[in-house]
């Protein structure tokens, strides 16, 4: 039973993460109606960021620390910010008129320049590094149960950023305007909303929420490579689709479904290994039943 | 009119709350033409969406030569025997002008992957008869001279025809009409009236007429139903329908509503 | 748009009928002659033009898939894996107690097992790709392929993670270009008949085609299981090419490798198709020397290729128009 308790909270950690990388590909999608492949290694990016930012920040706020911790992570969510914005206008706006696949095919092409940039030994290099400790984490006793703290911090700050995400969305003169551009884009523009600033708002905005999400993965992972964000971000975009894509928490729910029944499965012995194909087959079982995702409503196509 | 090609039988298709076509009864003929016609969102569209099998009826039945058609996909109403155009021109933009046509056409072949690899001389020679039965149904309607220019370089009046050509390809017995005239001119408006009335004569086959221009549906077709807000508000020939004072009202407005036919269309 | 190439691709999308059936003839006579010279070749170069000629196969049945059908498949270096693994399985168990002069015999029974095996696993993708399109279909496709290959990294019987070592090597450029002859055969035949514009129609407009009385479901199918059957000859092919299979082999990158030679090519164009994967089969080649760099520029290849000429290298405009019967 103790161990059953560990595994949730560990999948819910787990979870999260996938969650809060699985909102920008929904808030993308939902602006722009395409997946952003690029989206996994801005999160790679932002671990990076982080760890050439903590000696930096170290030599003026102690580290680790909740202090130096925060400062990290928010400037690694500017830069990432900063990261996706130019990806946006240099790779995706030239394209935006063009069928839906040429914007796919050159996202996988953003994807695959970052990561074998990234892995060339005058940039990151493709060996692993070491990830400063940012903050203590001791494990801690609760109702006899033994819990990381890192995992209850990563829990808390998705619950906060999905919370302040919902309000940005739904609450604000912006949400406004990317609800809009997603429902209507021509519609949109015709009401004086500013495309462009929309889905440049809403690429900076998923790209530092992916910042903030490879800062907790670093934190929780051995250490970092050019190619640590595939994965999560394969997941991600999984979950993404599973909770119903272009719906925030849908995109939250789906990571957590994802990430507990990974945590679950990695727990059985024989199934452990299938771990990657597991995520996969969920996805095509959603696709297959409930295409729409289990928060997303259904489309027809009008003739 | 013994039994009726298309039968429309009560039938209802609520979305949500909304009820967007109620009870409509409505019966196709062999060789008749008739016309569905009512102001914007009356349920014109939906009506014609029920009977190709795009919608499902909440309630009622249509029968297409006797047959229940419900639930069935477009390519099997199509084998039957129904055939559409769609009210924004879906022709396959990248191939010819012939091909557009050849492809409505292997409806009625049995040749398959097999054949069309190993090439006997069965195959050979029903390629030819499909290429000349294709030119022969382009050389009518006088597109058998861009049969080899690709669909979506054609003028937009001939691509309304190329879509019912291939439409005809299919060798229906029913054929439906989405809207033809939208965005037509006077004149090609005229020359559409002829196009349609050419085709029944020609081909001996039942057209169904979905419009909303007042004018073109008055001047071809033998009897006419007028749908207001999803309900069959008037049935009847040409006459009876101009004089029918509910017809004049929806689509006319009261005495002090000066507004006409024309601004229905914008 | 007129470019050097134009007499060349002329001459390649002049594959048409019926006199297909006699270049069909040409082009396996052709991949004999030139596998009966290949003892004076170096074997360097030898192998490139084996890799081309498999690439070829792959390109060109990818492109039934996602040119000439518009479905968008990111699986096929899965459902070559599946063709490479059962024909390897086959030689690896078979090769010893056969005598040597059957052995193109037992190559010929491994790439049809190979095929079939993978026309298969095409059928299993194809069907749940009826309800998808576009990028969830890509992602899907995508997925397909990683669980085929996860399957095999999971199966001691083919190797697990280390995979399969020692497969007899039968490939002869003979047999890939030969392949190659056919699988060009196939596709080209296909969609220049009747039956086949039912392909571009679906690609173009599914509803419309759909009320023209096409099928699309099983049009798609068809073209996911011919596509299968073609990659999984060619991952016969590569199996007894390489003479090691790993999983690792059949990732999303080689996915995307033959992804790109059919947007290169230009989608829907066979001629491009071909053009565009002896090219990228050789690019990798040329710049041995910038090795750091190599991966980077192609990534930008990508890129550039989409915003600027997103139809491909090699579209030239006259591929489909007068695509007249017989």
């Amino acid at each position: 039973m103790d161990s059953f308790f560990q595994q949730l909270i560990n999948g819910l950690a787990l979870g999260s993460i996938y969650g809060l990388i699985a909102l920008g590909y929904t808030m993308v999608y939902g602006v722009l109606r395409f997946i952003n492949f690029a989206h996994s290694d801005v999160l790679m990016l932002g671990a990076y960021a982080a760890f050439f930012l903590a000696p930096k920040v170290q030599q003026i706020v102690p580290l680790p620390g909740l202090a130096g911790a925060l400062i990290v992570m928010l400037l690694a969510a500017l830069i990432c910010a900063a990261a996706g914005m130019l990806i946006e206008f240099l790779a995706y706006r030239p394209l935006r008129s063009r069928p839906k696949l040429t914007v796919l095919i050159t996202a996988i092409g953003v994807s695959l320049f970052i990561e074998f940039t990234c892995q060339h030994k005058a940039v990151f290099g493709a060996a692993n590094r070491a990830f400063p400790k940012l903050i203590d984490f001791p494990n801690f006793t609760f109702l006899g149960l033994t819990f990381t703290s890192l995992n209850v911090i990563i829990v808390l700050v998705t619950a906060a950023l999905l919370a302040g995400m919902w309000f940005i969305v739904q609450r604000t003169r912006t949400g406004a305007a990317m609800r809009a551009v997603s429902f209507n884009q021509q519609a949109a523009a015709l009401m004086g909303i500013n495309i462009s600033r929309i889905i440049t708002f809403t690429f900076g905005l998923g790209s530092a929420l992916a910042a903030v999400a490879g800062v907790l993965y670093a934190l929780g992972a051995p250490a970092i490579e050019p190619l640590m964000g595939t994965q999560p971000g394969l997941r991600a975009f999984i979950a993404a689709v599973v909770g119903g894509i272009g719906n925030l928490p849908g995109a939250v729910l789906g990571g957590i479904l994802l990430g507990l029944l990974e945590t679950f499965a990695g727990g059985i012995p024989g199934l452990s290994t299938y771990r990657d194909a597991i995520a996969f087959a969920i996805l095509i079982l959603i696709l297959l039943f409930k295409p729409a995702g289990l928060l997303g409503k259904a489309t027809v196509e009008k003739v | 009119m013994s039994q009726p090609l298309l039968k429309l039988d009560q039938v209802t298709i609520q979305f949500g709350g909304l009820t967007a076509v109620s009870k409509l009864d409505l019966a196709i003929g062999d060789r008749e033409m008739v016309g569905l016609i009512g102001p914007n969102g009356a349920g014109k569209t939906t009506a014609f969406n029920l009977i190709t099998g795009v919608y499902q009826p909440t309630a009622g039945r249509i029968e297409f030569a006797g047959l229940p058609i419900a639930g069935l996909k477009a390519h099997e109403l199509t084998k039957l025997g129904v055939a559409r155009t769609f009210q924004n021109i879906r022709l396959f933009g990248s191939l010819s002008v012939l091909d557009n046509v050849r492809a409505a056409t292997q409806l009625h072949r049995s040749h398959g992957v097999i054949n069309a690899l190993w090439r006997g001389r069965a195959f050979r020679e029903s390629e030819k008869e499909v290429r000349s039965f294709v030119m022969d149904l382009l050389g009518i309607f006088k597109l058998d001279g861009c049969a080899d220019e690709e669909a979506k370089s054609l003028p937009y009046g001939d691509q309304r025809r190329l879509e019912i050509v291939r439409a005809l390809a299919t060798k229906p017995k029913l054929l439906l009409l989405d809207e033809p005239a939208a965005g037509m001119n006077p004149t090609e408006k005229e020359a559409l009236m002829h196009l349609i009335r050419f085709i029944q004569e020609k081909f001996q086959i039942s057209i169904l007429l979905v419009e909303h221009d007042m004018k073109v549906v008055m001047g071809i077709c033998e009897r006419i139903a007028v749908l207001e807000y999803g309900v069959k508000i008037s049935e009847g020939t040409p006459a009876e329908i101009q004089s029918d004072p509910r017809v004049i009202k929806a689509y006319l407005g009261t005495e002090d509503d000066e507004e006409n036919v024309e601004v229905v269309h914008a | 748009m007129k470019t050097g190439l134009d007499p060349i691709y002329k001459a390649i999308a002049s594959v048409r009928l019926p006199g297909a059936k006699r270049w069909l003839l040409v082009g396996i006579a052709l991949a004999l002659v030139a596998s009966y010279f290949s003892g004076q070749f170096n074997r360097y170069y030898l192998g490139v033009w084996m890799d081309c000629g498999i690439n070829i196969i792959l390109a060109v049945s990818l492109n039934l898939i996602n040119g000439h059908t518009g479905q968008f498949s990111l699986g096929h270096a899965g459902f070559m894996s599946v063709g490479g693994y059962t024909a390897a399985k086959l030689s690896l168990v078979y090769s010893p107690s056969v005598p040597p002069e059957w052995h193109p015999v037992l190559l010929c029974a491994g790439l049809l097992l190979g095929g079939l095996a993978s026309a298969v696993a095409g059928f299993l993708v194809g069907v749940p790709s009826l309800r998808l399109r576009g990028d969830y279909l890509a992602i899907v496709t995508l997925g397909f392929g990683e669980i085929i290959r996860v399957i095999f990294q999971n199966t001691e019987a083919v190797g697990a993670a280390s995979g399969l070592s020692g497969i007899p090597k039968y490939t002869t450029l003979g047999w890939t270009f030969g392949v190659a002859a056919i699988t060009i055969y196939v596709v080209a035949a296909l969609v220049n008949s009747t039956y086949g514009r039912g392909f571009l129609a679906v690609s173009d407009d599914e509803v419309a085609a759909s009320s023209m009385g096409i099928n699309p479901t099983r049009y798609k199918v068809t073209a996911f299981v011919l596509g299968a059957f073609f990659a999984g000859i060619a991952g016969a092919l590569y199996a007894h090419h390489k003479q090691t299979l790993t999983p690792t082999q059949f990732d999303f990158m080689k996915s995307i490798d033959i992804v790109v030679m059919v947007i290169l090519g230009g989608m829907g164009r066979t001629g491009g198709v071909i053009l565009a994967a002896i090219i990228l089969t050789w690019m990798p080649e040329m710049l041995r020397g910038f090795a750091d760099y190599r991966m980077i520029m192609y990534a930008l290849l990508i890129i550039a290729l989409m915003m600027l000429r997103p139809q491909g290298l090699f579209a030239l405009n006259f591929k489909r128009k007068g695509g007249g019967a017989a």
